[in-house]
Parts: structure tokens; C-alpha cells; sequence
């Protein structure tokens, strides 16, 4: 017995409001998932592809003063992204295409590899989220507590978004801050204003729905793993089926000098089979709130996809639980 | 304190998760803690302390952050969630134990952590779904003693769901009885103990007929036990001097003269089967 112990006694104090309580929920996730090693490994990991990116902005704003630096800008607009017309603009009037190339340069750091990066991450965080509560029937105390489902759904979900954000948003807001402090004056922040906001737009796409979709698959299962698979399939098998359909009928694709194959010239439909891939649905998304959307096709149908994965996912979930409530 | 009792799939745990709002009601109204329900459950919720017949925990935390993350939800501030996590540890009888991962706990460590969740937040009515399941004796009956002092000096309102009866008959002074979803009885355990009419319990050393015939003979009711003990009915406690003298005028030896009690396995019993209760 602990020389401490005074039996029970009552407590009287101030509660915190009611909507905060989600927020623990969060906290507990973020804390659990946090203690494993190899996440905070990986999310170290994550971070180096920001080093790419970095180098481009600074390239770009010493280019006009360094001509070394103009030429590495050149070629890397020329050959990578296919934009000689940008190149030579880039040399003769910078600042008029400083706003288009920062975002071409933040896009391809979402775009590549943070949207591997996410993927990975959220394959093996999200889908313990609420099978390990459904295994443990851990939602019996979430739920004697004034809770709702829907707030219970926040909770877990904002545990994804925090570690999504950390690698997603929070090094692509860095990468913006990174080319402010490199510019010749504070009269670029004027110019590129819009960046950050279509940062946080494109981590909004990137974050919600692919948090439904773990999320759903997390809540269908009582094990993980079974989720996990799910989740990886998606992605693998969508993929490869868009890659599949969209270039089976393209034998040899003409060469460029240098560079890659010379897509645009084989009349391609990059659209047509897209929202079989929800990496290439996602992408799509996010180069239309970049403002740099490369293909024909309208966006709307890849929104409405998303709209609805979100929409039915959550539903699913906040469904499941209710289910296990009632049992 | 009530007791909630009833067999198998009568709906006691189906009610308290309707209490709670966990089980959407199809119809009817009531009130809890002078809150209407089902109106007002989130915050019925905020004011009850649940503990959960099933197994349940938060797989990856430790004893001493299962606490303080109910007491968190409850809404108790960060510091003194903590601080009050550990003052109901320690209350509970969960010592260094607190701080091995749930996973580890046996059924009996588990039964106090969830107690120990249900009572952080200081909930002024405690609804406990079986809370000995998986105790041994010792464990039981400071689990027991634990109740009965939240109830005796600290206030509480308690409903006690459990199927062991002895739990009941030394907690609880009231008792809802569910058969097959409906209230089949409801009444402090004091009345319910009373049979239907004064009764006694006679034990006699050596020949009980005698007696037997010379109460009989005076108009009582008279049956012999199993025991051979004497089960007198009809018999107010005026007339027991009398009796002490029918047996001594039949030479009886008493050993023990006491007044008979419904128990309360006999009333589940017959209350399970729809009997009538003598």
C-alpha cells in the first residue's frame, strides 16, 4: 500500500469543452504511433527528397547572378520537365516565371515522392487505427465517454493527418519559406501570395481521401494486416492497370535527343483510364490546384471520384462502428 | 445501490448501453440523473462511470495511460488527468502494475483497470456490467468493499449487473429483476427477502413430530425441510413465546429458531420461471 494513498476522494474542477475531446483521441494516436522506431526513421527518410526541390529554387534564384547556376537551370527545365520555352524565359525575364517554376518545383515534391512516401506511411499506420479498437473492443471506452462516432472518426483521422502533414505539407510550406529567403526582395512574397494556399489545397486532396479509404479498410477488419494488403493492392493494382491500359498499344515510343520518350507526339488519352489509379487520379487533382494540370481531360471527374471515395469511406466506417455498438 | 439482475440474454447489458446511448431505442423515455432521456445521453455519458462486461482495452498503453486517457476524455485537464489517474490507481489496488502495456494484465488486473477508467472522472453514477468477473475471493471482496464505499461514504449511485448473487445480497439494497427484456421485478431486497406471510425456521435436536403434530393441531401451517427442520408459516412474533412453550411442553430440544427468509437465489430462481413467489 502506497504511503500516499488516501483513499478515494471526489474531484471538483473544470472539464475541458466537450469539441476538444476528439483532440485526444489524436493526441493518444499521434503518442502510440510515435513510440515506434522505424516511423521515425521513415519519417526522417521522408524529408531527403526535399533536398531536390530546394536545390531547384535555389538554382532558379541564383541563376541570375551566377551563370552556372543559369545553365544547371536550363537544362533541368529543358530535359526533367520538358520546358524549354520556361528555360529561356528563366534566363531572360526570371521574375516573370518565378511563381510557374517554384510550383513546378513544389508539385513534382508532392507529386513523386511524397505521394510514395504517403503511401507507404499511411499502409502502415491507418489500418491499426480502428481494427486494433475493434480486436481490443476498445470503442466500448471511447464510446462511455461523451464521444460521437463521427468525433471518434476525427480522432483517428487527424492521427494520419498529422504524420501526412509532417512529411506532406510542413516540407512543401519549408520549400516556399526556403525560395522567400532566397529571392532578391520580399516583393516576391506579392507574386507567389497563392503558393502556400494551394500547398495546404493540395495536401487537403492528398490527406482526406486517402484517410477514408485506410480508414474504411482499417474499420472493415478486426486484423491489420488484412487492411494493410488492401490498402497496398489499391494502389498497385490501380496503377498497374492504368499504366497497362493507357500505353499497351504504344510499341516504341519515339526518342528525343536527350530526355525521355516524346510522349505528347504518340497522341495519348492520359485520361481516359485514370480514375482506374488513384495515384494518377490524385495527381491529376493536384496539378489543377498547382495550376499546372499537363492533360486535356477535364478535372471534374477526378474531383467527383475523390468527392465520393471520401464521402462513402467515412460513411463506411461511422457504419461499422454503430454496427459494433449494437452487438 | 441496485442490483441488475436477471439470466442470459434478458437484456441487462442491452439496457445499459441503451442508458448510455450506445444502442439506438426504438421508442420510450425516461431520465437519468434528472436528465432526459434519450434526448440528453452525450451528456448523461459525461456523468456515468462505465465499466464494460466484455474484455476491453487500448491495445499499446500502459495501465497508468488507459486511466489517464479516459480521465483526458472525460475532460479532465492534461496534469491533473494524470495526477487523478494516479490517486484512482492507487485507490484501486493497481500498484507497479500500472505501468506494464494492458496486453499484459491478467483478466483480474484488467476488471480493476476498467473499474479504475470508470471512476477517474469522479461520475456521480457508476454502472458496473459484472465487476468480479475474473477476481479471486480476496480480490472480490475488496472489489466488493471498494463499492460499497463509494456508495456508503461517497454518495455514489450504483447499478450493479451481475450474475453472481451473493455479490448482490452483500452490496445492494435494491434489486431490478429482467426476464426476457422486461422488468419482471423491482424492490429493495429487504422486502423482497420477507416471504408472503411471517414465517419461522425451527431446528430441533433429536424427534421434531411431536411438535410438528402439536402446532398443527393449533391451526399453523407446518412443513418438515429436507434438513428435518420445521418451516412454521402464518406464525406472528407475539406468538413465538408460545412456541417456546409448545416445545417445551412437547419436549423439544431447539436448537435454533429463526425467521425464515426468501433467498435470493429462490427468487431468481422463480422469477427466471415465472412462478410465483410464496
Amino acid at each position: 500500500m502506497p504511503v500516499h494513498d488516501l483513499g478515494y476522494r471526489n474531484w471538483e474542477g473544470s472539464r475541458t469543452a466537450r469539441i476538444l475531446r476528439p483532440m485526444f483521441v489524436a493526441r493518444s494516436g499521434v503518442s502510440l504511433v510515435w513510440r515506434r522506431r522505424w516511423l521515425r526513421t521513415m519519417l526522417m527518410l521522408a524529408w531527403l527528397p526535399i533536398i531536390v526541390p530546394a536545390f531547384g529554387i535555389f538554382a532558379f534564384e541564383y541563376s541570375a547572378t551566377e551563370p552556372e547556376m543559369r545553365q544547371v537551370v536550363v537544362q533541368v527545365l529543358s530535359g526533367p520537365f520538358q520546358r524549354p520555352d520556361l528555360a529561356q524565359q528563366a534566363i531572360s525575364d526570371p521574375a516573370e516565371v518565378r511563381h510557374e517554376v517554384w510550383t513546378m518545383l513544389i508539385l513534382t515534391f508532392f507529386r513523386y515522392p511524397q505521394l510514395s512516401a504517403m503511401v507507404l506511411l499511411v499502409g502502415l499506420i491507418a489500418p491499426m487505427l480502428v481494427s486494433y479498437d475493434l480486436r481490443s473492443k476498445a470503442y466500448l471506452l471511447y464510446f462511455s465517454r461523451p464521444l460521437s462516432p463521427t468525433e471518434y472518426i476525427l480522432g483517428k483521422a487527424a492521427v494520419v493527418w498529422f504524420f501526412l502533414g509532417m512529411i506532406v505539407t510542413i516540407p512543401a510550406l519549408l520549400l516556399y519559406v526556403i525560395g522567400i529567403l532566397l529571392s532578391p526582395d520580399l516583393s516576391v512574397i506579392g507574386e507567389t501570395w497563392d503558393i502556400p494556399l494551394r500547398i495546404l489545397g493540395a495536401s487537403v486532396v492528398l490527406l482526406v481521401p486517402t484517410t477514408a479509404v485506410a480508414m474504411c479498410y482499417s474499420s472493415s477488419t478486426s486484423e491489420s494486416r488484412y487492411a494493410s494488403f488492401a490498402w497496398f493492392a489499391t494502389w498497385i493494382l490501380g496503377f498497374v492497370a492504368y499504366q497497362f491500359l493507357t500505353f499497351m498499344n504504344v510499341r516504341r515510343p519515339p526518342r528525343r535527343r536527350r530526355g525521355g520518350p516524346d510522349w505528347q507526339d504518340l497522341d495519348i488519352d492520359f485520361d481516359r483510364y485514370r480514375l482506374l489509379s488513384p495515384y494518377h487520379t490524385l495527381g491529376k487533382v493536384e496539378s489543377w490546384v498547382f495550376g499546372l494540370d499537363p492533360t486535356e481531360g477535364s478535372v471534374w471527374p477526378a474531383i467527383c471520384l475523390l468527392l465520393i471515395i471520401t464521402v462513402v469511406g467515412f460513411w463506411i466506417v461511422r457504419r461499422r462502428i454503430i454496427a459494433r455498438l449494437s452487438v | 445501490m441496485t442490483g441488475l439482475l436477471g439470466p442470459n440474454g434478458s437484456g441487462k447489458s442491452t439496457l445499459i448501453k441503451s442508458l448510455l446511448g450506445l444502442v439506438r431505442t426504438q421508442q420510450g423515455s425516461g431520465s437519468v440523473l434528472g436528465m432526459e432521456w434519450p434526448q440528453r445521453v452525450r451528456e448523461i455519458r459525461d456523468q456515468v462511470g462505465y465499466l464494460p462486461e466484455d474484455d476491453c482495452y487500448i491495445a499499446g498503453l500502459n495501465g497508468i495511460e488507459s486511466v489517464a486517457f479516459m480521465a483526458h476524455l472525460a475532460g479532465l485537464p492534461g496534469t491533473e488527468g494524470l495526477r487523478r489517474a494516479h490517486e484512482i490507481c492507487d485507490f484501486c489496488d493497481i500498484g507497479e502494475e500500472r505501468y506494464r502495456p494492458v496486453e499484459s494484465y491478467s483478466t483480474g488486473m484488467r476488471q480493476k483497470l476498467k473499474f479504475a477508467q470508470a471512476l477517474v472522472h469522479d461520475p456521480p453514477f457508476l454502472i458496473l456490467d459484472e465487476p468480479t468477473t475474473g477476481l479471486d475471493p480476496d480480490q472480490r471482496e475488496a472489489m466488493l468493499r471498494r463499492i460499497r464505499t463509494l456508495y456508503r461514504t461517497h454518495g455514489k449511485s450504483i447499478l450493479l449487473s451481475t450474475h453472481i448473487l451473493p455479490d448482490v445480497r452483500s452490496v445492494c439494497d435494491q434489486v431490478i429483476m429482467l426476464v426476457g427484456g422486461e422488468v419482471r421485478i423491482i424492490d429493495t431486497l429487504e422486502n423482497l427477502s420477507r416471504p408472503a406471510e411471517p414465517t419461522v425456521h425451527i431446528a430441533i435436536y433429536g424427534d421434531s413430530a411431536p411438535l410438528a403434530g402439536r402446532l398443527r393441531e393449533d391451526g399453523f401451517s407446518v412443513t418438515e425441510d429436507s434438513d428435518g427442520s420445521l418451516r412454521i408459516a402464518g406464525i406472528d412474533t407475539d406468538q413465538i413465546p408460545g412456541l417456546w412453550q409448545k416445545a417445551a411442553e412437547t419436549g423439544a430440544c431447539v436448537r435454533r429458531l429463526t425467521p425464515a427468509m426468501n433467498s435470493l437465489d429462490e427468487i431468481f430462481f422463480h422469477a427466471a420461471s415465472e412462478t410465483e413467489l410464496r
